[in-house]
């Protein structure tokens, strides 16, 4: 038997297998809804049996153009008899053959981004003040009181964006909201008035919590102060997820517990230096949207990303990379230690890129910078 | 019931729906495989439109569901009249209705508030459709919720029972993309993002449901709404932008588009000082003058942008 003359429901199958491969995923049941929408249509148009495979199989906008490449590859190397192709064939193949061409731009970005970056940077550190620096106080630096400080701060952080008011309901002691429903049981027995008022409030619910940090360059030293922090409160906080970038991200969510965190993210950025890379905070987004789509970003997510924004990759990925991370949590806020500086504004390429997309925009300079957001979120919260 | 494609076609066109075939297929398929049509899209592309046609086109009863964060099963399904209820136990007491008696009917469905989703599954007659509107703004409780009652169209009620669909009712999610839904979700749907209609067809549109406007006016509308979509507006104009407009164009009584005129009735379509201020100056001279010199028909494709 021929590849040409199998049945046509085998072809359904292996057209499934071959967006499966390619990264789309289609369900059984979804090729079940194509073969029944068969007896509805005439599979002879192409462009109906296009728009029908596309209906069942696809649920989301991204996947259509390679959809329609994969659709338009598989069925004409069967040479259905047909009417002409698919228009949109033409943008499917050329989205096909971007990603080499796209990385050798953003490579020639980068490179071109590297200059003008660095100098920019040079004048803003020598900006800030040095005094009061989180940097310059090591973890191992600091006395046992200040330690105790930090860590309450932290503590006190981790719980306002842990924490959220649900949209529902459940009993309360008072407040304004009465629960009628509650009240009517009540005063069932009395068969009168009711002699009791019942009063229901929002319920608290757990956020997820993931903390993206920047551990190029001068950000290590913020990045890995925070995290040892965070690990010294270890098994207090379920629902969270750590993950350092410079080129790549790195989940170190699995090394949280270990004692040596800190020769973890020490290598790490060491790493990333014996690259000499800068920061590519878009394709580092990528990967965190891609890996963590399903376990950690919901609408119930909030997302810590701490970075001075100095972004040597491509603007647009970045941009559409927070404009995915953007609809898929509740909460984004940037810390930057630029901020700290009366005369910082957040002018370079990733700054400006990220501002549209945040929540807040806070600095994180210092133990009192860090308090003080840390009480602006307290009130600002829910 | 739907016979075919170009029933529908003709249908939605009857009504001032300007379709495409790929949306006609899928609607068909919706209504003929009883699957919920999920649609997705820019805001002012039509999709709640879609479901308003669909009941006049069927003749049959339109039922709402707006979303929003927070929304719960008493507002969605049902909700007990407490008060009524209150009322029925002290008027039966007052008339001496025997004490053990007193409250048995009290969970009778006069007593039982129907909200659109047990409305639309109660419904007798034809079937109707309901809408699930933005569906992007309910949250995560209320999406595993309608997962359960979309794929089984049956409720259950403790006090009463179970209610079961006669006929399942035609479901049409929208979402504008707030945030992602589910796979779960939608995969028990049909998926269709709609996206912004082309040159031709958004004429089709204004012509049909601004008939009094003249031709010149409504290609020139059209062809500067197409260059404006081209732009990285912050909120790019939708369709419902573009007949407010055109309506907008209509009673001012103007025939052609210009400079003074654009800016005056800009509010009409840019609803962003950040986007009005970008359209003014240059850029609007520039899309005006390529507005202009866009002789063709509107089967001439268009050259150039504004940028």
């Amino acid at each position: 038997m021929t590849h040409q003359s199998l049945p046509f429901i085998t072809h359904i199958i292996l057209f499934g297998r071959k967006l499966h491969d390619a990264g789309i995923d289609v369900n059984p049941a979804n090729l079940i809804d194509l073969s029944r929408s068969l007896q509805y249509i005439d599979i002879a148009s192409r462009r109906d049996f296009y728009a029908a495979a596309l209906a069942t199989l696809i649920i989301n906008r991204e996947d259509m153009e390679l959809f329609t490449l994969l659709f338009n590859e598989y069925w004409d190397a069967l040479e259905m008899p047909e009417e002409p192709a698919d228009p949109e064939k033409k943008t499917g193949e050329g989205a096909a053959d971007s990603p080499d061409t796209r990385r050798q731009r953003q490579r020639a970005d980068g490179e071109n981004a590297d200059d003008g970056n660095e100098d920019d940077a040079e004048s803003e550190q020598t900006g800030y003040s040095s005094q009061e620096l989180l940097a310059q106080k090591d973890i191992d630096s600091m006395t046992d009181e200040e330690l105790e400080q930090a860590r309450k701060i932290i503590a006190e952080l981790i719980a306002i964006l842990a924490n959220r008011r649900s949209r529902r309901f459940k009993p309360a002691k008072s407040g304004a909201q009465l629960d009628f429903r509650k009240i009517f049981r009540r005063s069932m027995p009395y068969g009168e008035y009711c002699l009791k008022l019942a009063h229901r409030t929002h319920r608290l619910k757990k956020n997820k919590l993931i903390l993206f940090c920047d551990v190029s360059g001068s950000m290590e030293r913020y990045s890995r102060f925070l995290i040892q922090l965070i690990c010294a409160m270890g098994a207090k906080i379920s629902n969270i997820e750590v993950a350092v970038f410079s080129t790549r991200m790195t989940s170190i969510t699995p090394y949280l517990n270990r004692k040596d965190i800190d020769e973890v993210i020490k290598q790490m950025s060491d790493q990333v230096h014996d690259w000499a890379g800068g920061t590519n905070i878009g394709s580092c987004l990528r990967e965190l949207n891609e890996q963590q789509a399903h376990q950690m970003l919901s609408s119930h997510t909030v997302a810590v990303i701490l970075s001075d924004g100095w972004d040597q990759g491509d603007a647009g990925l970045m941009r559409s990379e927070m404009e995915q991370l953007r609809r898929r949590v509740n909460k984004i806020i940037w810390l930057n230690p630029l901020l700290g500086n009366v005369n910082y504004q957040p002018l370079c390429k990733g700054m400006q890129t990220a501002l549209p997309f945040l929540d807040y925009f806070l600095p994180v300079h210092n133990l009192e910078s860090l308090a003080e957001a840390t009480k602006l979120l307290r009130t600002l919260w829910h | 019931m739907f016979q075919s494609i170009e029933e529908i076609e003709q249908k939605f066109a009857a009504q001032g729906y300007i379709t495409d075939r790929h949306l006609a297929t899928t609607v068909y398929l919706s209504t003929s495989l009883g699957k919920p049509l999920y649609l997705e899209g820019e805001p002012g592309v039509g999709k709640t439109e879609v479901a308003k046609v669909l009941a006049k086109s069927l003749d049959t009863e339109l039922i709402r569901l707006q979303c929003y964060e927070g929304l719960d099963t008493n507002l969605a399904l049902y909700e007990w009249n407490y008060l009524r209820q209150m009322l029925e136990v002290r008027l039966q007491e007052a008339r001496g209705v025997a004490k053990d008696k007193i409250g048995a009917n009290i969970f009778d469905e006069q007593f039982l508030l129907e909200r659109p989703l047990l409305r639309a599954i109660q419904h007798h007659g034809k079937r109707p459709v309901l809408l699930i509107d933005e569906i992007d703004r309910s949250d995560d409780e209320f999406e595993a919720f309608l997962l359960e009652v979309l794929s089984d169209f049956q409720i259950t009620i403790p006090e009463v029972g179970t209610i079961r669909a006669e006929q399942p009712p035609f479901v049409v999610l929208t979402s504008n993309r707030t945030r992602e839904m589910h796979d779960a979700l939608k995969r028990r749907c049909l998926y269709h993002w709609i996206d912004y209609p082309t040159l031709e067809k958004e004429l089709d549109i204004v012509l049909t449901k601004v008939p009094e406007i003249k031709e010149l006016l409504s290609i020139q509308v059209c062809k500067f709404m197409e260059l404006l979509r081209r732009e990285d507006f912050y909120k790019r104009p939708g369709i419902a932008e573009t007949l407010d407009w055109a309506n907008a164009l209509l009673s001012l009584g103007i025939d052609e588009l210009d400079q003074h005129v654009i800016e005056t009735t800009m509010s009409c379509i840019l609803k962003y000082r950040q986007d009005q201020e970008k359209l003014a100056g240059d850029n609007l001279q520039k899309a005006l003058a390529l507005t202009k010199n866009f002789k063709g028909g509107p089967t001439v494709s268009a050259q150039g942008s504004i940028n």
